[in-house]
């Protein structure tokens, strides 16, 4: 059966998978930098890039002895790479690399858009799920709603006008002196709180089903500033609480104007408890199918850049070995 | 035995292949389009010369120093060749090649090889040339630094540094020498043994705090 390697380095993880052509995922391995990054407040392209260059060969190396394959003779049929967006200095990474395999192997190969694969996770765990799907894709780089009649079809609703869902996690987390990543650190002190003792104005939404979360992340400095009295698991609560609302808000808006069976959660804010349950209990009010991924499935993984290859090589095919890395790929640009 | 050089550690992007001694040798582009040009350089050459990627005994790549994202491209691609073909890796330096590749125009005496190191610095060494022999570490510097260095001390330049800052070295004979040639390369690395990874020669710890950025996160 047609099976391919799939590449990502994309940001801080390195990572490489095989996926077979009934997404069956033969192995799955990720390496990131993250704790490199943390004393930064955020991801340092540079280190992200040595980070890479030093990682990508073992962590190829034990995909393929993960799925029983040699590395001179891998037996696949074909090799998918991130080739944006992302960091430019991480991305030719895993595109030189991806190339050379490509040259030396005489395969095909193709760059893949990073959100593609992420719209593309959910098939791997759920390959019976029902189309239409409508997908929330939220992260620290893109927070985005996603309708797709079907593989590979999609059309973007909205998407953030100013920080991603992921960004503003790490923004509130740093104001409340909380470290990086915010994203866990925030869910997990919100468990403890109450929102209702710190209400937060509910009027920052952008307009149509656009995203926005910088006006909250205001109003979670203007709500707590010189403010000594106030819990930290209850501010934690609060913004966490009106974050999801507002997902969930414009989540509910696009599937009352399309005919979507199955709604999903994808990229590393999917990892969120209350958008969890939310977009569940969403579903189930709605009568569609809820797909809520595996916390591995919500971190950046090549699994799902193998799964949107896979795709990709079947339709339309292989990309040159001159691709350039696309720092700024727009996923409407992906035909 | 059948061995293919890559060299990426300044704008410019080359190859060379030897196969039973007989090297050819290719620049593919001079403006920094490594992640374009390399792979697709490497595949024509290798076709042009009727070898087979699988037939490659050793690559032989410039670790630098140099332009990191170049180095990143050349090294990737070379550790990519490397698992998929099981040939060896040999390291070099961009410094040593460039030492090697005066050596075999005929320079004599010393050199300093000066490789643009961006932000107003050079990656420089001094090397004896007969036969090449490195007499200092690697170092990054600026050129106004180096100057009364070469002034107490002279010796011959080459490097896209020494073109570049011809000026601050005013007086010391400049080689019409800027990219290490990956020829010298394989020319270096014949008496070496494989190594068991790759790692590019930074020289300077990643400057965190003016590269640091959050906003292109993609996790
Ligand atoms: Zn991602």
């Amino acid at each position: 059966m047609e099976s391919v390697l799939g590449i990502e380095t994309s940001c801080d993880e390195t990572a490489a998978a095989v996926v077979r052509a009934d997404l069956v995922t033969l192995s799955s391995v990720v390496e990131s930098s993250i704790d490199q990054h943390r004393d930064f407040g955020g991801v340092v392209p540079e280190l992200a890039g040595r980070a890479h260059v030093a990682t990508i060969r073992p962590v190829v190396e034990r995909a393929l002895a993960d799925a029983g394959l040699d590395p001179q003779r891998p037996g696949i049929t074909g090799i998918a790479v991130t080739a944006g967006p992302g960091l430019v200095g991480s991305l030719l990474v895993g595109l030189s690399f991806a190339k050379a395999l490509a040259l030396a192997w005489d395969l095909p190969y193709v760059g893949v858009n990073h959100l593609e694969g992420h719209l593309f996770a959910p098939l791997l765990e759920s390959p019976g799920l029902e189309w239409p799907l409508m997908t929330l894709l939220v992260s620290g780089g893109h927070s985005m709603i996603v309708y797709q009649r079907g593989p590979g079809e999609h059309e973007v609703l909205g998407e953030t006008v100013d920080d991603a869902a992921g960004e503003a996690y790490d923004k509130v987390a740093r104001w409340l002196g909380l470290g990086y990543p915010g994203g866990p650190v925030i869910d997990r002190l919100a468990l403890e709180g109450s929102a209702a003792r710190l209400p937060l104005p509910r009027g920052m939404l952008g307009s149509g089903l656009d995203l926005s979360f910088s006006g909250l992340k205001t109003a979670v400095v203007r709500a707590t500033e010189g403010r000594d009295d106030l819990a930290l698991a209850d501010v934690a609560a609060s913004f966490q609480a009106t974050l999801a609302e507002q997902l969930l808000r414009k989540l509910r808006a696009a599937l009352s104007h399309h005919d979507a069976r199955s709604v999903a959660l994808a990229g590393g804010v999917a990892a969120n408890s209350a958008l969890r349950e939310g977009v569940a209990a969403l579903a189930a009010e709605l009568g569609v199918a809820a797909h809520l991924p595996a916390l591995a499935m919500c971190t950046d993984n090549a699994a799902m850049i193998a799964a949107a290859g896979l795709h990709r090589l079947a339709h339309g095919g292989a990309s040159p070995l001159t691709l350039s890395a696309r720092p700024n790929w727009d996923l409407r640009e992906v035909a | 035995m059948i061995a293919l050089a890559i060299e990426t550690a300044t704008p410019a992007c080359a190859v060379a292949l030897e196969v039973d001694g007989a090297v050819a040798e290719e620049v593919l582009d001079l403006e920094r389009r490594h992640t374009e040009v390399l792979a697709a350089g490497v595949a024509r050459l290798l076709a042009a010369t009727g070898v087979v990627p699988a037939d490659l005994d050793r690559v032989v790549v410039d670790r630098g120093p140099g332009l990191y994202t170049g180095l990143r491209v050349g090294i990737a691609t070379a550790l990519g060749l490397a698992l998929a073909t099981g040939a060896g890796l040999l390291p070099v330096t961009s410094l040593e090649v460039l030492a090697t590749a005066a050596a075999r125009a005929g320079a004599t005496g010393e050199l300093v090889a000066l490789v643009d190191g961006r932000r107003g610095e050079v990656f420089a060494q001094r090397f004896s040339l007969e036969p090449v022999t490195a007499l200092d570490r690697a170092r990054v510097l600026r050129p106004e630094a180096l100057a009364p260095e070469l002034a107490a001390r002279p010796a011959l330049l080459c490097g896209d540094g020494a073109r570049r800052y011809r000026d601050a070295f005013a007086g010391a004979e400049v080689l019409d020498l800027a990219v290490p040639p990956p020829s010298a390369a394989l020319e270096l690395a014949r008496g070496r043994e494989p190594a068991e990874t790759v790692v590019p020669l930074y020289l300077r710890e990643a400057d965190a705090v003016a590269n640091f950025t959050t906003r292109t996160r993609a996790t």
